[in-house]
């Protein structure tokens, strides 16, 4: 029986289907999931989801978050996902810029704020990662 | 009767409200369009945090973190989610209507101008008041709850409530008081959400659950942040609530205002057509005399 995935973000459900297996990236390492794991709770760390499905292989960018096993089904929660293909290094580069320079100004931000920054960074990292690796 | 001159300026008057209450109503029926499409898109989301929620309190110890345990409720603190504009129709009304009903020691903090400016009224005790903008971005609502969690975990409130519109449909917005913490009734609040067919299926694996790096601390992360997004996703649905009622107020202004700008055109129609009457009666009147 194959797992079902699903990866949700607050703004929208990204990915969701049937798959044979996944590799997650969580706060104690990368663990791969294949159908028949135990029941397993715990949390996502920033780096890359890879899904393997139909002999291909799905790479999404994740960060922050949590990922929950139950039977067959896994659902990871993250701050946020994006496809590889999604990806734009521009983009993504200037997110970074604009981070690095809001941070800057640390001692003035809130730490929720700095918080929020530095979750981009490491998303946004993560994501070149990705992309580089790819090419 | 009015003067033709009189109904001309009337007339102006209305058609320029009219065309006032008509773009107001564009408008936010298109920042309606949007909040509904985010309050939908966040709902996958916290259904699923509050399913992981249900299955991690069902396989440990309620009592040993402090949002779990519920205390004797002396003083409640109620987050009030209200609108920083007016020309919403009943919606701040209806809202100011469950507050007035609270009668035992509350606390509040409160999103948006209107609210604030209620409770300053009714003499309440307001603890702060948050800015809240249209795109109902995380970090704004986070501040608040933050706040919230932190005197609720200093004892000075003994449970979080939230009173907001609940968007039911676009004509449709039921002001209600949500609870929030304490969380003790997570059981309860579980069986409730078993009707989800995926959840009931998943369940059907009682395996012993590993949770890593460990229960407490995954229970640590993830409670602050389930109230978080919990309150966010209110926060969603009640601008969505703003929106549509503002959008369905503007209507009803319009169509009154085509209504009564009919009647006006009638109106002044018929003062014109006396007033010429009148003219040519005269004329007649002058001829005749002097004939």
């Amino acid at each position: 029986m194959p797992l079902t995935l699903e990866i949700v973000t607050p703004e929208a459900r990204v990915y969701s289907d049937t798959v044979e297996s996944v590799v997650i990236p969580t706060v104690e390492g990368e663990i791969g999931i294949l159908p028949g794991h135990i029941p397993l709770l715990t949390q996502v760390n920033e780096g890359e989801l890879r899904v393997a499905k139909d002999g291909r292989t799905v790479l999404l960018a994740v960060a922050g978050g949590f990922v929950q096993v139950e039977g067959d089904r896994v659902s990871v929660l993250a701050e946020y996902a994006v496809r590889e293909e999604a990806i734009d290094e521009v983009t993504v580069e200037k997110a970074i810029q604009r981070a690095k320079e809001a941070l800057q100004q640390a001692p003035t931000l809130e730490a929720a704020e700095v918080e929020r920054l530095e979750g981009i960074v490491r998303f946004s990292v993560a994501q070149l990662a990705l992309k580089k690796r790819k090419h | 009767m009015a003067s033709t001159r009189d109904i001309r300026r009337r007339i102006k008057s209305v058609k320029n409200t009219r065309q006032i209450t008509k773009a107001m109503e564009l408008v936010a029926a298109s920042k309606m369009k949007k909040a509904q499409q985010a309050a939908l898109a966040g709902r996958a989301y916290s259904q699923l945090l509050a399913d992981m929620l249900a299955a991690l309190a069902s396989r440990i110890d309620e009592s040993h973190h402090s949002f779990l345990v519920r205390r004797e409720t002396k003083v409640r603190g109620i987050l009030l989610i209200t609108t920083d504009k007016g020309l919403c129709g009943p919606l701040n009304a209806n809202l100011f209507k469950v507050v007035s009903e609270i009668h035992t020691p509350a606390k509040f903090v409160v999103f948006g101008r209107k609210g604030a400016q209620f409770l300053a009224r009714t003499r309440r005790d307001l603890l702060a008041d948050f800015p809240l903008h249209d795109r109902v971005p995380f970090s704004e609502v986070r501040v608040a709850v933050e706040f919230m969690m932190q005197k609720y975990l200093d004892g000075e409130i003994d449970t979080v409530e939230v009173v907001y519109p609940r968007f039911k449909n676009t004509l449709v917005q039921e002001p209600i008081c949500r609870p929030v913490l304490p969380l003790q009734s997570l059981r309860q609040f579980l069986d409730g959400r078993e009707s989800g067919t995926a959840a009931v299926a998943a369940r059907a694996d009682d395996r012993e659950m590993l949770i890593e790096p460990s229960p407490t601390q995954v229970l640590d992360a993830l409670l602050p942040y389930y109230v978080n997004r919990q309150i966010h996703q209110l926060a969603l649905s009640a601008k969505a609530s703003e929106h549509s009622a503002r959008m369905v107020a503007m209507k009803t202004a319009k169509d009154n205002a085509t209504t009564l700008l009919g009647n006006l055109t009638l109106q002044y129609n018929k003062a014109r057509q006396a007033a010429i009457t009148q003219e040519i009666l005269e004329i007649a009147a002058a001829q005749f005399a002097t004939a």
